[in-house]
């Protein structure tokens, strides 16, 4: 079995591309929510210097008006990603999407030639239906198949897809590795692993069994056993943090669609608390569901569904309805599930108060979602935060005192239209 | 040279009519033939209803609006206020319709590849008081999309 794990290139700024083709070739990030910092970045903006959550007026100091900057805009950024993963989902025979713009699938152990020829293939297509430059690499396991989408991405003689299918070109490859940029392992870890003179991926794998054993925890220790070759990691743990997943295996599989619908809305609504203590909104929701792959003799099934929301959302109700909605479409009879899980994805700061969601009795919740109904739909048609509720009601940080309504003190000084959801904001064709 | 004109990777992507599964709106009826009962006797005969949706779009990720401004198309009956069905995963022909991006602006224009043999190719307005445009292999030049339908509001 391989991996094959597919990435969108700066995706934000790819995603902005698409729908202004003069920003091609030049230094670009995308702001987070309020302008705040940096999320996003071009490769122009990288070479530059920019670096991952620099403040935006410390670029600007820094770089004055040689960088395009925009803010996000997560409605194109969820439609667009959508389109790409749609495209993924129908090349490959089993598929997960992690995070709002990257996604595994198993591929059958085919020569390599046949894999290298299906990743080129599919990242041509994509960007020609969609505009998404993506890079493909593919390994017998996830961390190793991590490794190859970094030479993919960063090599244009892969032509975006890279295969490490022998032991010759894996340990080439971590040769190649610095430490820190290995899956799994954190920036604690690899300045503490660098100070004991390990540098590379491979330094780090070449170590003996019992050093990692008696070192390091059993994380580690996984991702140790996954650059030596073995495949450990499970599916659902391939999570990012810009997304929130809740998965279980279950004690007993089942095949019962109101018992799998009991455990998704559970699901569901934790990973909306979680979201909310982190204050932040996403804005798409995905669940998936598999059977037991270690039971051959049973028939076996799996799939995944993700929903982009036009407006990002906290809300527990919407975010379970949303994932009820999702499994009715992934759902079969006949199959004996063993796992299943959500994942919220494009999470973002919402940088807002929050209010207790949580003392509803039924008219009200049923109330409420009328009456998101009806915000929703004008918001919808008469672009977002025309109306919003006094609940969302926002504090800075730092001036906790002066709350000003959401619209107010939510900056996007920079936002780009919404082509792709908008009727109001379809292209110009002159 | 920096022409962009045709990678369509798969014949096969043509004789696929339609995946379903991207549009998210869209529900359709299903054969009655996984319900329990006896079958009706048109069942053999019967046909989802016609869907714009399914019928009219060949490639729903790659399939995007624009809106027409001005008159560079009129004599083709594409007018101010249009909207064009732009599909980014069809190939365009010689021709055909066809939306680029030149002069940091989204133009649509017919594709005239007939000169292609002499180093160029063109795009002609709809209108003649427009000119035509020249492309030439040194241009930073794409097409972005093939315009597949333009839908026109008629009532007022």
């Amino acid at each position: 079995m391989l991996y094959a794990i597919c990435d969108c290139d700066n995706c934000f700024v790819s995603c902005e591309r698409v729908f202004n083709p003069s920003l091609e070739g030049k230094p670009v990030v995308v702001l987070s929510n309020n302008d705040g910092c940096v999320i996003a970045r071009s490769r122009e903006a990288k070479a530059l210097g920019v670096k991952m959550g620099m403040p935006y007026y410390q670029m600007q100091r820094m770089f004055n008006d040689q960088i395009v900057s925009l803010s996000s805009n997560y409605e194109l950024y969820a439609d667009m990603t959508a389109r790409v993963m749609s495209l993924i989902r129908k090349a490959a025979p089993a598929f997960f999407r992690y995070s709002i713009d990257e996604a595994f699938c198993l591929l059958p152990d085919i020569t390599s030639t046949e894999t290298k020829i299906w990743g080129e293939h599919l990242t041509q297509w994509i960007l020609q239906a969609t505009g998404m430059p993506l890079s493909i690499g593919i390994a017998s396991n996830k961390t190793v198949a991590k490794i190859a989408t970094s030479f993919a991405k960063n090599y244009p003689g892969y032509h975006h897809c890279c295969v490490i299918d022998s032991d010759e070109k894996r340990i080439k490859a971590l040769s190649l590795t610095d430490i820190s940029d290995v899956w799994g392992i954190g920036r604690k870890l690899s300045s503490s692993l660098s100070k004991s003179g390990i540098h590379t991926a491979f330094d780090f794998a070449s170590k003996p069994v019992e050093w990692v054993k008696n070192k390091h925890n059993i994380i580690t220790q996984r991702t140790w056993r996954e650059l030596n070759g073995d495949d450990c990691i499970p599916d659902e743990e391939t999570a990012s943090q810009k997304s929130i997943t809740i998965s279980r295996s279950f004690a007993k599989m089942t095949g019962d669609f109101d018992e799998l619908r009991a455990h998704v809305s559970n699901f569901a609504s934790r990973c909306a608390e979680k979201l909310r203590k982190q204050h932040a909104v996403a804005s798409t929701i995905g669940v998936y569901i598999v059977t037991n792959r270690f039971r051959t003799d049973m028939p076996q099934y799996g799939n995944s569904f993700d929903f982009p929301l036009s407006t990002p959302t906290d809300s527990t109700i919407t975010i379970v309805n949303v994932a009820c909605d999702a499994l009715r479409r992934i759902y079969r009879e006949g199959y004996q599930y063993k796992k299943a899980g959500v994942v919220l994805m494009g999470v973002s700061s919402n940088q807002g108060l929050q209010h207790d969601l949580f003392e509803f009795t039924p008219e009200k919740v049923e109330k409420l979602k009328n009456l998101d109904n009806v915000i929703d739909s004008i918001n919808h048609h008469q672009g977002k935060h025309t109306l919003t509720i006094c609940s969302q009601q926002y504090s800075n940080a730092g001036t906790a005192d002066e709350a000003k309504s959401f619209a107010d003190i939510i900056r996007h000084d920079h936002r780009s239209p919404c082509p792709t959801t908008r009727w109001s904001d379809l292209i110009k064709l002159r | 040279m920096h022409y962009h004109i045709t990678i369509n990777i798969s014949a096969m992507e043509y004789i696929k009519i339609l995946d379903s599964e991207f549009d998210k709106k869209r529900d359709l009826p299903f054969a009655s033939a996984i319900k329990a009962g006896f079958p009706s006797v048109a069942e053999g005969y019967s046909n989802d209803s016609i869907d714009f949706n399914r019928d009219f779009i060949r490639h729903p990720e790659a399939t995007f609006y624009g809106r027409v401004y001005g008159d560079s198309m009129i004599e083709a009956g594409i007018c101010d206020g249009d909207i064009a069905v732009i599909d980014r995963a069809a190939s365009p022909a010689d021709g055909d319709i066809i939306v680029a991006f030149i002069n940091n602006e989204f133009t649509i224009k017919y594709l005239d590849l007939s000169h292609k043999n002499n180093g160029y190719i063109e795009l002609h307005p709809a209108n003649k008081t427009f000119p035509s445009i020249r492309i030439n292999p040194d241009d930073d030049f794409k097409i972005w999309g093939v315009v597949m339908w333009t839908i026109k509001r008629w009532k007022k």
